[in-house]
């Protein structure tokens, strides 16, 4: 038997075991703490790399607990898979891969930034759980299971938003994520039990196989429709975001981030591969669509009046969660007519995968920089920096690089995922691109603005002691910064290898679905 | 790996975009070197001018604030901007509130 076989039971089984033992690494002191963080870091972006491969070569992987065997997903005599099943196709691979990324990097920066806290081991505990929780989300094959995990991920991360409970904004933006999560997730609940009352099954192919268009079935669509936006933090359900990721310790936002994506992930895959060409309706696309534009927007809008710079990174969040849904709202549109996905449909699908990529890395060291800039300065306020570059030339380039890459300045990557956005939505409908390219130059004006307050300007003498932060602080934002040249400089196989085939497994319906009913005849996962 | 991207209706070369970077970047310097040769750093010739009155010593009375940025963008878009900070209440139940509004909204239009 090869191990490769087992990797998505591994995916999981690493961060899970990473929290369980955590707390015990406090008798080892600091330093067995901090290898165990970056240890289980570093073997489950390891796994995410292999696992992404696998299925780049091998297709959609079937993985199933607590049956006959790993790869049964029908056992004889039973027509419906009951176990716990996961399923990876190149969608799954590719979000396991960039939340891999994101947390490695946040974990890389959180071993210096949060160095002087105490109760680090519970940290770590709970960092590995959200990690465990957002994996889950993306490999898992069945819905109830998709609930568990992202209760996981959503308790874990309350606990990581209020972590710095001395502060009172920090226990307050925990409570309202908890407050809105909670109710997303018994809404997901909900859905999950109207498709289970009315096919008895939970497994995600098996209801796209028999999936119809009835009035339970829209029910369900907008239960989770409504849940999985306010998650990944649509307007108008956008407000804990901004709260939550302002609070976070900066290493646990960058994380956030492929959390929030997870959601975007269930969104998507409710969509596109549960409902896909059964939806009978243009209205679920056109309201993602309205969301997206919504989103970019208003987020965009907020940002630019900011004065704290965590606050202004993270409406930038829910602005370019607007180009994700845009991108993905025009791909539904154009589902199920040929003509339509070759025109603009698959580009608009490439363009939101691609944004996918570059939001997660560039976000993200968005983030690790504003921490940087509390991290040296003790404040998060920009009207109280100034003439930092000084003394921080490192962070300012690392934050130059995110912020070009996000505003969309050539030759980053940003543009490239944009381009795409930009050209598919205005075949639907111009004032649709024309929402899109004014948001583009609305992020670029305060991404300026905080460049230009926090960097440039005169010296200020508070902060005549600043330092540059540790080596393992820029570390964490050299890996997100080098990911972000890497797509920069090589658009072209970022396109081919990470996100086509991405693409191509959202839209293809069959695929999916064929993967475990292909596993009964064959008896074979793969 | 090293060709453009097209995009279906155009396309995106990364390399073009270098090639004019490098190109823009050589006629700075260029146009850089056809300065004044006797610029000496640290004398008095680095001293900022500052309308002839003497320069505050500490940079916290010289810095434009972040609040200060986008002034007149702000003020042109007041309406605007006064009914989108006012939606953004800060309280817990105006955000459930909001998801419950456009899950029923979501839901009209889908089951109506």
């Amino acid at each position: 038997m090869n191990w490769l076989d087992h990797l998505p039971a591994l995916m999981l089984a690493v961060p899970l075991f990473g929290a369980f033992i955590a707390p015990l690494t406090a008798w080892g002191g600091k330093g067995l703490r901090n290898a165990w963080f970056l240890l289980v870091s570093v073997v489950f972006s390891v796994l995410a790399i292999l696992l992404w491969s696998r299925v780049g070569a091998a297709g959609p992987l079937i993985y199933v607990m607590g049956g006959q065997g790993w790869n049964i997903a029908l056992p004889s005599g039973i027509s419906i898979p009951v176990r716990i099943l996961m399923e990876i196709d190149a969608f799954s691979a590719f979000m396991v891969l960039l939340g891999a990324v994101a947390s490695l990097a946040g974990a890389v920066f959180s071993v210096a930034y949060m160095d002087r806290f105490s109760g680090m081991e519970k940290f770590v505990a709970l960092y590995f759980l959200m990690v465990t929780g957002m994996f889950g989300m993306e490999v898992t094959g069945d819905f109830f299971n998709f609930f568990v995990f992202l209760e996981i991920s959503s308790v874990a991360s309350f606990g990581l938003v209020a972590f710095w409970r001395d502060r009172g904004e920090a226990l307050e933006a925990a409570f309202k994520y908890m407050l809105v999560s909670s109710l997303g997730a018994m809404m997901v609940l909900l859905a999950v039990a109207f498709l289970y009352s009315r096919y008895n099954v939970v497994n995600m192919a098996t209801l796209g196989k028999v999936i119809e268009w009835g009035m339970v079935e829209k029910t369900a669509l907008v239960l989770f429709l409504t849940a999985l936006a306010m998650k990944c933090g649509s307007v108008p359900m956008h407000m804990w975001m901004p709260d939550a990721y302002a609070e976070a310790p900066a290493g646990v936002t960058c994380a956030l981030i492929a959390v929030s994506q997870a959601s975007l992930y269930g969104l998507f895959r409710v969509c596109f591969t549960i409902y896909g060409a059964f939806m009978g309706s243009p209205v679920i696309p056109w309201v993602i669509i309205i969301l997206g534009i919504l989103s970019m927007f208003i987020g965009v809008s907020m940002a630019v009046i900011q004065k704290e710079v965590g606050r202004l990174i993270a409406y930038h969040s829910v602005s370019q969660v607007g180009y994700m849904l845009l991108g993905f709202g025009v791909g539904l549109l154009a589902l199920g007519d040929a003509r339509a996905m070759a025109d603009y449909g698959f580009t608009a699908l490439k363009g939101g995968v691609f944004h996918i990529v570059n939001y997660t890395m560039y976000k993200g060291l968005l983030f690790l920089a504003a921490g940087a800039l509390f991290y040296a300065t003790g404040s998060r306020n920009l009207n109280e920096m100034g003439g930092l570059a000084r003394r921080m030339p490192k962070t300012m380039v690392l934050f130059m690089i995110a912020a070009a890459a996000i505003a969309g300045l050539p030759p980053f990557n940003g543009f490239v995922s944009k381009l795409l956005i930009y050209e598919s939505s205005f075949a639907v409908h111009p004032i649709l691109a024309v929402f899109a390219m004014v948001t583009s130059v609305l992020t670029l004006a305060s991404f300026v603005k905080i460049f230009q307050t926090a960097f440039l300007g005169p010296e200020l003498k508070k902060f005549a002691g600043v330092k540059e932060v540790p080596g393992a602080m820029l570390v964490g934002m050299t890996v997100l910064a080098v990911a972000i040249i890497g797509l920069s400089l090589f658009p072209t196989w970022s396109l081919n290898n990470l996100v086509e085939p991405a693409a191509k497994a959202l839209m293809d319906q069959t695929s999916y679905i064929g993967a475990v009913f292909a596993a009964a005849a064959t008896g074979g996962g793969l | 790996m090293w060709t453009k991207v097209l995009t279906g209706f155009g396309y995106w070369d990364v390399y073009s975009w270098l090639a004019f970077f490098v190109i823009a970047g050589g006629m700075v310097f260029f146009i850089r070197s056809l300065g004044r040769k006797d610029y000496r750093q640290g004398t008095e010739q680095d001293e900022i001018f500052y309308g002839s009155n003497p320069v505050p010593e500490d940079g916290e009375d010289l810095k434009v604030p972040a609040s200060s940025a986008y002034w007149g963008y702000t003020q042109a878009l007041k309406p605007f901007y006064e009914g989108l900070v006012g939606l953004h209440t800060g309280l817990a139940t105006d955000y459930a509130g909001w998801y419950i509004l456009v899950t029923a909204f979501v839901a009209l239009l889908i089951l109506v």
